[in-house]
């Protein structure tokens, strides 16, 4: 599967993402998010080759903002305490990169794994 | 070799989602605890605006609707229409702030911490369940259960508890709980026995007859009874000499046979906490208003989130203001429209050792009073987080848990191995009895009537009404002894060794408005020696309760800000005495740091101010000295501990004995050290370990920076949850008893009044809540370190003009 994906092609992917995974995570366990994630990838066909990238991107953007936008709504001195646990020098912003790469790693792994069910049979 | 390539991308994300749910030795599971839907970011509270919000809440269990307000401080002020509705909600809103904590330290008490944190809390649990906790908490409990009153609350207290924890899910369980990974469980009515029992483990455990008998067996009895006296050379005894007693003594019993027992070898490094309190109250002719007043300070180990939590509770025939303990119903420490109470750790002996001759290895009996004997045995079983779990058999003979046996290593160096325990902490009890009593007191004598029902921990209870009395019991139950019975470890053969009986309450030491004007207790000696019982031969040193009581004798027209400078008093009062005693007779290096080092004592207004150089110095040059007198004699094998000569003791050795050969240190054989050299020595080394550590003399050396008190959080080590390095004076033989690790844990005054308007004052430190995302979690911490108190808010009905209420929350029948 050699289909290249046009641009905005790949925003409506993340978009969806996003949102789905946004959803999941209110009400479903933490971990649905890449098993949603990779039933999307599965059904919306989208190539092995971009199916990492565009998870990742996905569940950065949405663990990170989402524990930006929580932070801002809820202000407290948790996450500075947390980003002194981790350690990260009490950094808050390293806090958010951290909840980002998570979120992304688990949501490109189980993407690209979505991909491969699809393709590589 | 395609199927391989769509299965391997599967299983790497199944594998990382694995290893992320789950947590690997003490990193938690970080997918559940860093996702911002689930994890800690779901705890971060939003701080309450000056506003008063409204809320309503269904919870099963009540029977009529409750009325919550919470004050700026976080603090809930309860009105229910019956006794059962006021504890549902006590439950309810204490585990809404401190469920983690709540669960925590009964799992602690309960030798259950192994289930969270896996093998390594095996040897506290194993301790924990040796010494009879559970045991301990299953007895009482069946004493609780005689009195139908303590019964319902327990009940009604758990169940607002398992109110608020089925309202839980996953995502909103409080931090901790998402970073040891685990789940709470169901509260139950025995929990807040075993919580209340644990008090017994932090304040009445301390044993020394260990280390005491092996002193005997070095030294002998006439050295051990002279440097280990059974009474203070300076003392102010907690109930004032000359008070009239009112009681018949009943006889006392017959001395054991003469006994010196094994003694025996460990390593195990003992922690020997700073833990004692202070309570005192006054009477109307000493105060600007004319009625009493009333200030307690209990010293405990410094925590987050914190030991104490503020309620007021109010319903028909009650309406009490004070701190609680999360696990157990009731104020512990507090006041209400007529009479205000506090309590004080009593130091008297209530443990004691048996040495235990078993008939063979099976351990199924053992020799006493002239025969064999059958032990009963409970087994315990440990549920070990990863692990298989073990059951372990724990034999009792008559006198109580065999805690070690002989060819076991023990957990902390005071315990013996081979003896059976005897201790006040397994008795039926019922102190949540007096609790509920004296939530309700309105008077001496009812006071006095709810004190009746209480065992252990013994306390001093210190009172005042607003009819005018001040009083304080001595009060607990005290074993029956003969002199000095249970200084030593005792023959578990002899039956004259045994405990025969109790001290009759009413015998306890008490007194009631005394001439001079006011009761204090600062855990000093309970009574002078012509108390006809024997209680204890060691106490907490005397310095606390002298300073108050000199304090209080001198001051008149008192009011709350007077009460609150004695609570933060930092006068060194054993400075007084020992600083020219040292300064006579120490011959110091001349010039350079030494000099000023003696300039600095020299200027030293003898106040453990924060920024004192002058405590700094003395503190350690003290530490150092016992350590230069002593430990050549009494530390000298690590695998025998000793207790060492209190200073008290060394004092009097200072003043009247300059010859004697203690002074000499035996580990230098051809040189023998006059009190000359061991002073100025002394000081030497203590000035070279401050410039070690805080470099040339200056503001590096304030007493604040070398003392470092901290409060840490409940889990060890988690310094990110925990405010360290916090700016205060004080010390161990303090007013202000703030050391590195413990502290006054509640600071209260109470000043009473006719009308039934009392004013009180008080703060801890710490924060309300227990959840460190709440603004409530430590923002009491800085009123309490600048020793200021804050205002308590003692209302009649949920409502308030002076705009202090921020949030109310209705508590409804949930169908």
């Amino acid at each position: 599967m050699k289909k290249s994906l046009s641009f905005s092609y790949q925003v409506a992917i993340v978009l969806v993402m996003v949102v789905i995974g946004a959803i999941s995570g209110l009400y479903l366990p933490w971990y649905t998010l890449g098993i949603l994630f990779a039933l999307l990838a599965y059904i919306l066909r989208i190539p092995t080759g971009r199916a990492f990238a565009l998870g990742l991107v996905s569940g950065f953007l949405l663990w990170a903002v989402s524990a930006f936008w929580i932070d801002g709504q809820h202000p407290s001195s948790l996450p500075e305490r947390m980003a002194h646990l981790f350690p990260l020098g009490g950094s808050v912003v390293g806090l958010y990169i951290v909840t980002g790469v998570l979120g992304g790693l688990t949501g490109g792994l189980w993407a690209w794994a979505g991909a491969n069910l699809r393709f590589n049979k | 070799m395609k199927y391989i390539k769509s299965i391997f991308p599967l299983a790497l994300a199944i594998i990382w989602t694995y290893a992320l749910h789950n947590s690997w030795g003490t990193l938690p599971p970080l997918g559940k605890l860093m996702s911002p839907f689930h994890g800690f970011w779901v705890n971060a509270e939003v701080p309450e605006s000056a506003e008063l919000s409204e809320e309503n809440l269904q919870i099963p269990g009540l029977e009529k609707t409750v009325t919550v307000v919470y004050d700026e401080m976080g603090i809930p002020h309860v009105f229910a229409e019956n006794d059962h509705d006021l504890y549902v909600a006590q439950g309810y809103l204490t585990a809404k702030d401190r469920l983690w904590q709540m669960e925590f330290q009964t799992h602690f008490a309960g030798g259950r911490i192994s289930e969270i944190v896996g093998e390594k809390g095996m040897v506290s649990d194993q301790f924990q369940r040796r010494m009879g906790a559970v045991y301990g908490a299953e007895k009482s409990f069946e004493g609780m259960k005689e009195d139908p009153k303590a019964t319902e609350t327990l009940q009604a207290y758990s169940d607002g508890v398992n109110a608020y924890i089925e309202s839980l899910t996953e995502r909103n369980y409080p931090l901790e709980y998402k970073l040891l990974n685990y789940a709470p469980e169901k509260w139950t009515p025995i929990k807040s026995a075993l919580f209340l029992k644990n008090m017994s483990f932090v304040l009445a455990s301390g044993t020394d007859d260990l280390k005491m008998t092996n002193i005997l067996r070095k030294y002998g009895k006439k050295v051990a009874e002279d440097l280990f006296p059974n009474y203070p050379f300076v003392e102010s005894p907690i109930i004032p000499v000359g008070t009239p007693k009112d009681f018949k003594p009943v006889p006392i019993p017959e001395s054991p046979i003469d006994f010196i027992g094994l003694g025996s070898a460990m390593k195990t490094p003992e922690k020997d906490p700073n833990i004692g309190s202070n309570n005192w109250a006054v009477s109307g002719n000493k105060t600007v208003s004319g009625l009493p007043m009333l200030a307690n300070d209990p010293h405990l180990t410094l925590s987050l989130p914190s030991i104490w939590y503020q309620m007021q509770l109010v319903a028909p025939g009650v309406n009490v203001y004070g701190s609680t303990m999360p696990g157990t119903p009731n104020v512990i420490v507090g006041f209400n429209k007529n009479v205000a109470w506090g309590v004080t750790n009593v130091g008297s002996d209530i443990l004691d050792w048996y040495q235990v001759k078993f008939k063979d290895a099976s351990k199924a009996e053992y020799w006493h009073d002239g025969k064999w004997k059958k032990t009963t045995m409970r087994i315990e079983k440990f549920n070990i987080k990863g692990k298989e779990s073990f059951v372990d058999t724990v034999f009792f003979t008559h006198h109580g848990p065999v805690v070690y046996l002989s060819h076991e290593k023990p957990f902390k160096s005071n315990i013996p191995v081979g003896h059976a325990l005897r201790w006040i902490a397994h008795e039926k009890s019922q102190e949540l009895t007096t609790f509920y009593k004296l939530n309700r007191a309105a008077n001496y004598a009812d006071y006095a009537q709810a004190l009746t029902y209480y065992s252990a921990p013994a306390q001093n209870f210190i009172f005042a009404s607003n009819q005018g009395d001040i009083a304080l019991w001595v009060n607990g139950k005290f074993p029956l002894k003969s002199y000095t019975q249970g200084k030593y470890l005792l023959d578990g053969t002899d039956p004259k060794a045994d405990w025969t009986g109790f001290i009759p309450q009413s015998h306890n030491p008490h007194a009631k408005n005394p001439v001079r004007g006011f009761l204090s207790s600062a855990n000093q000696s309970s009574v002078d020696p012509s108390y006809p019982y024997y209680m204890g031969w060691q106490y907490a040193p005397s310095e606390r309760g002298r300073r108050i009581n000199e304090r209080l004798e001198a001051m008149s027209k008192i009011t709350m800000d007077s009460l609150r400078g004695l609570q933060n008093d930092n006068f060194n009062i054993r400075a007084r005495t020992l600083l020219p005693l040292l300064m006579a007779k120490l011959k110091s290096p001349a010039g350079g740091v030494y000099g000023q080092a003696v300039n600095e004592l020299q200027r030293w207004n003898l106040q453990n101010a924060a920024d004192s150089k002058g405590a700094t110095i003395f503190e350690n040059w003290v530490l150092l000295l016992h350590e230069a007198i002593w430990a050549d004699d009494f530390s000298a094998d690590e695998n025998v501990p000793m207790n060492s000569p209190s200073m008290d003791r060394t004092i009097k050795m200072m003043q009247d004995e300059p010859q004697s050969a203690w002074w000499d240190n035996v580990k230098t054989k051809n040189k023998k050290e006059s009190m000359e050299e061991i002073i100025s020595g002394s000081f030497k080394a203590s000035i070279d370990t401050l410039v070690k550590k805080h470099g040339p003399l200056g503001s590096e050396w304030a007493w604040y920076k070398h003392k470092q008190t901290g409060i840490r959080h409940l889990i060890p080590g988690m310094d990110a949850l925990s405010r360290l390095n916090i700016p205060m004076g004080g010390g161990g033989t303090i007013v202000n008893a703030t050391t590195t690790k413990t502290g006054p844990s509640w600071r209260m005054i109470v000043e009473l009044s006719k009308e039934g308007r009392p004013k009180a004052h008080g703060v801890y430190p710490g924060g309300q809540s227990g959840n460190p995302g709440s603004a409530h979690y430590d923002d009491l911490i800085d009123t309490w370190a600048k020793g200021e108190l804050r205002s308590l808010l003692y209302l009649e009905k949920p409502e308030d003009a002076t705009g202090r209420l921020r949030k109310k929350i209705i508590l409804s029948i949930k169908k």
